[in-house]
């Protein structure tokens, strides 16, 4: 579907049944580098489903299809797979740990050690992360009080900027986003936007699962509209309007994407 | 010491403390600077009602350090365990079997060496006891019973296996050598051995929990299981060593038994666990995973001990200290609960004004 042929991260002809239940049927998509694309669909369409299989958490079904990470086929057994062909994923519910700082959560998993015998005792090189963490941050403009401060005592809105960040220090090709606004006030909502384009102007794709239909009308660069299972529509942001989505989401006409 | 890294008119530098100065504030956490002001306290005021100021003497500080020695050890144990979000309250049954073991090894060991005693006792102790922790571990993480209730059932299966090993009665003919040289042994004639082995113990998990990854794991776990995992930490394995960890710290309390009284307590250590428990909640640790103080939780420990001692010297029977000890473990509970709820609403009222040092900072 890309038509210059690079693809950040995509599926194609990618199918999924639960017993009898078809969540997806012959799903392709392609995010390229650099762009935002936004998956609309209603309660049901696939969208969990879809962004289960590209992030890892699930496999699509024996023969239904592969996914795409930087142009290449690959196959994936976990989330960890995922992350190794470099892609990352922000779920819903953040998974960041309240009680630990900004770095360590950031760092988590990925620890840098300090080197020599201290280092293979597993002791932390904080200034190395604190430097990185720094810049990983600075590179998307977000502003955070503190790299010390816990983070359960941040705001809403940091910390889905916090998680992103953390994704996005841990992936080179291409972040997976669900709900990034679901629970954020206008301003909050706004912030993490803005994320999501400095993500996008560091080359990597971007492909946002969300309900905020007119934020991302306005955000992202092309939406795809899952139902029952299937796109239906894939088109630049800018030549759709919120009722046209809708009306793709729940039914009526529907041309031949 | 900010390690800000600002360029000109980049408006996104972040104004981040030094690591160090994190460091610091996880040695003496503002509870646990409390409680040790309390602990002094303490120590005068029952200084002042003992007879002669008795307990103001430095014999009167060899015994509490000896007799914190164990409560010490098990309430770093249990520290270890709340921060990763997890109990144990079999950890004094694990002492009396670890006394066990060893004592009925090193009795029939048949050398007067000091050398091989405390080789062999100590490695019997440590290994019954995380031998127990292992289990109770498994029992945690793999056939996921409620920590709370494995190691209940743990404290009937471990204190029941003690009593079958010396039949009910307490070990006799435990080499002396283990008393005179370990047990009560004072280094450089002033320091009770046990007690320096004790606070070195302390100070390597304090290490453990602020500067290595074993412990922003443990942290990790406590804090969010799901969180770590996603992490891709093995919380699982993690919090089965943590245990068996847990449960050598233990053993080697056992081990510090049999060479202080030269016999087993078999009736004794029922509260060692609640004591334990409480000493690391005062001290800051976190009942609910995630935060933890390890040099409050001797802190901690040591408030019980003085309670306990002071209470002795004041004349009442030593079932008092029972009464003291449950007390301090609700007061501990209060405190962690008024805590966490005290924490998120200072956050409110504390954010705009780090942002305003931040800008400030900016224009510079």
């Amino acid at each position: 579907m890309a038509e210059d042929g690079l693809v950040a991260v995509g599926a194609r002809n990618v199918r999924k049944t639960f017993g009898h239940v078809n969540a997806l049927t012959d799903t392709s998509i392609a995010v390229r580098p650099g762009e935002i694309v936004c998956l609309f669909g209603d309660n049901g369409a696939g969208k969990s489903t879809l962004m289960k299989i590209l992030c890892g958490l699930q496999p699509p079904d024996p023969g239904g299809g592969t996914v795409i990470i930087d142009n290449k086929d690959v196959v994936l057994d976990s989330i960890r797979d995922a992350q190794r062909h470099g892609l990352g994923a922000v779920h819903q519910d953040l998974a960041l740990a309240p009680d630990l700082s900004v770095l360590e959560n950031m760092f988590l998993g990925h620890e840098i050690f300090r080197s020599g015998l201290l280092g293979r005792l597993g002791f932390l090189d904080r200034r190395s992360m604190a430097k990185q963490a720094d810049a990983a941050l600075r590179k998307l403009a977000i502003r955070l009080p503190s790299l010390n401060v816990a983070t359960g005592m941040l705001s809403g809105g940091q910390k889905q900027a916090l998680a992103v960040a953390r994704a996005v220090m841990w992936s080179t090709k291409a972040v997976l986003m669900d709900e990034p606004t679901a629970a954020l006030g206008a301003t909050q909502a706004d912030i993490v936007c803005q994320t999501m384009r400095s993500v996008a102007d560091a080359g990597l794709g971007v492909l946002v699962v969300s309900h905020d239909i007119p934020r991302m009308l306005d955000t992202a660069d092309r939406v795809a509209i899952l139902r029952h299972g299937r796109i239906v529509k894939y088109a630049p942001a800018h030549s759709m309007t919120v009722p046209e989505v809708v009306t793709y989401m729940v039914g009526g006409k529907v041309d031949a994407a | 010491m900010s390690v800000s890294i600002n360029q000109g008119t980049d408006s996104t530098a972040l104004v981040a403390e030094s690591p160090r100065r994190a460091g610091w504030r996880t040695l003496l956490s503002r509870t646990a600077f409390w409680i040790a002001v309390t602990d002094i306290l303490l120590i005068l005021i029952f200084g002042l009602l003992s007879r002669n100021q008795v307990f103001l003497s430095g014999a009167n500080f060899q015994n509490l350090a000896l007799d914190g020695t164990q409560v010490i050890l098990l309430a770093v144990g249990a520290a270890l365990l709340l921060a990763a979000g997890e109990f144990d309250i079999s950890l004094g049954a694990n002492v009396i079997l670890s006394s066990v073991t060893s004592g009925i090894v090193v009795s029939n060991l048949q050398t007067d060496s000091f050398l091989i005693l405390i080789l062999v006792g100590g490695l019997v102790a440590i290994a019954t006891g995380a031998t127990v922790g292992l289990i109770n571990g498994v029992i945690v993480t793999r056939l996921k019973v409620n920590s709370l209730i494995a190691t209940l059932a743990m404290l009937g299966i471990v204190t029941g296996t003690a009593n079958i090993l010396t039949g009910g009665a307490d070990l006799a003919g435990i080499p002396t050598s283990l008393q005179s040289d370990f047990g009560t042994h004072y280094l450089f004639g002033m320091f009770p051995l046990p007690a320096v082995i004790a606070i070195v113990v302390t100070a390597i998990f304090w290490i453990v929990m602020t500067k290595t990854r074993f412990g922003l794991h443990t942290l990790a776990s406590g804090s969010s299981r799901a969180s770590a995992e996603r992490a891709g930490i093995k919380t699982a394995a993690h919090i089965t060593a943590l245990y068996a960890i847990v449960g050598g710290l233990a053993g080697l309390a056992g081990l510090i038994d049999i060479s202080r009284f030269a016999t087993t307590n078999i009736a004794g250590h029922q509260v060692d666990s609640l004591a334990a428990i409480a000493g690391a909640v005062i001290g800051g640790t976190s009942l609910f995973g995630g935060r933890i103080s390890v040099l409050g939780a001797l802190i901690g420990a040591m408030l019980a001990v003085i309670l306990q001692a002071g209470l002795v010297v004041l004349g009442l029977p030593s079932f008092y200290q029972l009464i003291a000890i449950g007390i301090v473990l609700i007061a501990a509970v209060y405190l962690d609960e008024s805590r966490a709820s005290r924490k998120f609403r200072l956050v409110r009222k504390k954010q705009p004004q780090r942002l305003k040092t931040q800008r400030f900072k900016e224009k510079e």
